[in-house]
């Protein structure tokens, strides 16, 4: 507990790394592709060259089904490996460590908006996850369910086309196709955005919060951002705090 | 060296037995009417070029014709009439295409005696029995597509108008104009649709296997899409469909329309509004949070650093 400058927690396990590097990497592999199939105005001077740059209209058009599936099947890990985990009770659910939304995230987000313009002196205690963290994490169920599900649809049309309902046909193909493309255009500005902020521009993160690659965070940060799961720790676990954890 | 001159008597007597014999014609004919500026009124006070670039005349797929393998008659005299009759089913057509070719009917049915095939599929298609039943003047023919017949360009070549990077430009000189759609009751935003569409948006990037107009629609032979003929009418479309897409079914074939989204087709419409809604919503949420948050971080940073630093 005294050296709080270069002590560490262990965050995320080696399965969680690999399961957000292959998010990420598919992620932007799937941005970068179909960018220019949302946008192919050729008066857009950067359309030309970008799908050049991915070896032309069909190739990105290969890369971009592949990323896809990759990333669909890199979600259906991480929901098998959390629910075997709960299951096998090797992962706890908690009020202070969940991810999943409580009643006083609503607390917290107004709290902290107070709290930025001024109107409130104290930061919210946030658990494990805050408010924002915990839309990050959501938001990737919503991406899947909306764009996995229309990009699926829209990758394979005649084998779609199979389960669809006939009174379906003359509306549901343009329905697809602009939830696969407006959302991906949300999903593309809110990383850019909220993502990047919390991640890459934050003081104490800049550059790049290296917990992605180590799956540590360090115990000044723990403490500053993450209070209740750090009084928590320390509650249930106060040697731990000395022992960085294993991976 | 007497050998030597031999050899090249007899190449340049080669090189004129090569030379169609229309060449000497054409370049009689080329010698005022490659030098001409402006346009001439004609009889029915139609003013038309008849100056011929020599230069893109001779590098088009015609340009080892004679004119007047086309140019078979002249009405407007001031040239002798040429010898030689008009066939009768070219005179026929002639007198049938009167509706649409103004200048010269003969030289414009003329294409059928090369291109038979075609000029029988275009006479019996919707562009054809639109001039030759209906005589209308504006509809398509030959000419529209193809450009005038001195200049045409192999089908491969990027200055051909048929050719597939250029062909839905030439489609939309008719249909993407509202007032041909309305004459004829065709649909609007055909073309605005299309490049909406998947096809369309690949299209534009440049895809090798991209449908274009005529990958589904047919050329010369083409017919309305509700006509029992057209490959894109509800009994063919799965077929026409399924050339690219193996597999497709009804459900399938519904997926292009060309229709604009509105009023007839409300869901997808709505959709999108309430999508732009969601869409917009979060991401103004989301600029106003960190917005925030960046400006409480700087001045938690610079203005409250003393007890930041008290606290550690």
């Amino acid at each position: 507990m005294t050296d709080t400058t270069t002590a560490e927690i262990q965050r995320f396990n080696l399965t969680f790394r690999i399961q957000h590097v292959i998010l990420l990497v598919t992620f932007l592999l799937l941005a970068f592709t179909g960018w220019s199939l949302k946008y192919p105005e050729p008066a857009l001077q950067h359309t030309g060259w970008w799908i050049r740059l991915w070896g032309g209209a069909k190739t990105a058009g290969v890369i971009h089904r592949v990323a896809g599936v990759i990333m669909i099947m890199d979600f259906v890990w991480h929901v098998i490996y959390v629910v075997t985990q709960l299951l096998t009770g090797k992962m706890k659910f908690d009020p202070v460590t969940t991810v999943v939304p409580v009643s006083s995230d609503i607390k917290n987000a107004v709290q902290n908006i107070l709290y930025f313009i001024g109107l409130s002196d104290t930061k919210p205690k946030f658990g494990r996850f805050n408010y924002i963290q915990k839309f990050d994490y959501w938001a990737v169920f919503w991406g899947m369910a909306i764009i996995g599900l229309s990009g699926l649809v829209l990758a394979f049309p005649t084998k779609a086309a199979i389960f669809l309902p006939q009174w379906s046909a003359n509306w549901i193909w343009e329905v697809f196709f602009v939830l696969h493309s407006d959302e991906a255009l949300l999903a593309i500005t809110y990383i850019l955005i909220m993502h990047f902020y919390s991640e890459h521009l934050k003081w104490e993160n800049f550059p790049m919060s290296m917990t992605w690659i180590t799956g540590k965070l360090s115990m000044h940060h723990f403490k500053e951002e993450h209070p209740l799961e750090y009084e928590l720790e320390a509650k249930e676990n106060p040697g731990a705090f000395r022992n960085p954890g294993k991976s | 060296m007497k050998k030597l001159l031999l050899f090249f008597a007899l190449l340049l007597g080669s090189l004129t037995l090569l030379c169609p014999p229309a060449f000497a014609e054409t370049f009689t004919c080329l010698a005022c009417h490659g030098t001409m500026k402006g346009k001439i009124r004609t009889d029915k006070g139609v003013f038309i070029e008849v100056n011929i670039d020599e230069g893109r005349f001779s590098k088009s797929v015609h340009g080892g014709m004679g004119c007047t393998t086309c140019h078979k008659t002249f009405k407007d005299n001031p040239h002798e009439v040429p010898k030689g009759d008009v066939a009768k089913n070219i005179a026929e057509m002639a007198s049938l295409i009167s509706s649409k070719a103004k200048i010269d009917a003969v030289a414009y049915a003329a294409c059928m005696e090369c291109h038979g095939d075609d000029y029988k599929q275009v006479s019996e298609s919707v562009h054809g029995r639109n001039i030759i039943e209906k005589k209308q003047h504006d509809g398509a023919l030959c000419l529209d597509c193809h450009g005038s017949a001195h200049y045409i360009m192999p089908e491969k070549s990027g200055e051909s108008m048929v050719n597939r990077w250029k062909i839905v430009e030439t489609c939309g000189e008719c249909h993407d104009k509202e007032e041909i759609a309305k004459k004829y009751n065709l649909g609007t935003h055909i073309i605005e649709k299309y490049e909406e569409s998947f096809h369309g948006k690949k299209y534009k990037l440049g895809h090798p296997g991209v449908p274009t107009c005529v990958s589904c629609h047919g050329a010369h032979g083409i017919r309305k899409w509700d006509e029992p003929g057209s490959p894109v009418s509800w009994e063919n479309r799965i077929t026409t469909c399924g050339k690219c897409h193996p597999g497709a079914n009804k459900k399938f074939v519904a997926s292009i329309t060309h229709k604009p989204t509105g009023k007839d087709n409300p869901i997808p419409y709505y959709a999108e509004k309430g999508l732009i809604i969601l869409t917009m919503g979060t991401i103004a949420f989301v600029i106003f949070h960190v917005f925030l948050e960046a400006l409480a971080d700087i001045r938690d940073r610079v203005f409250r650093k003393k007890k930041e630093e008290h606290h550690d």
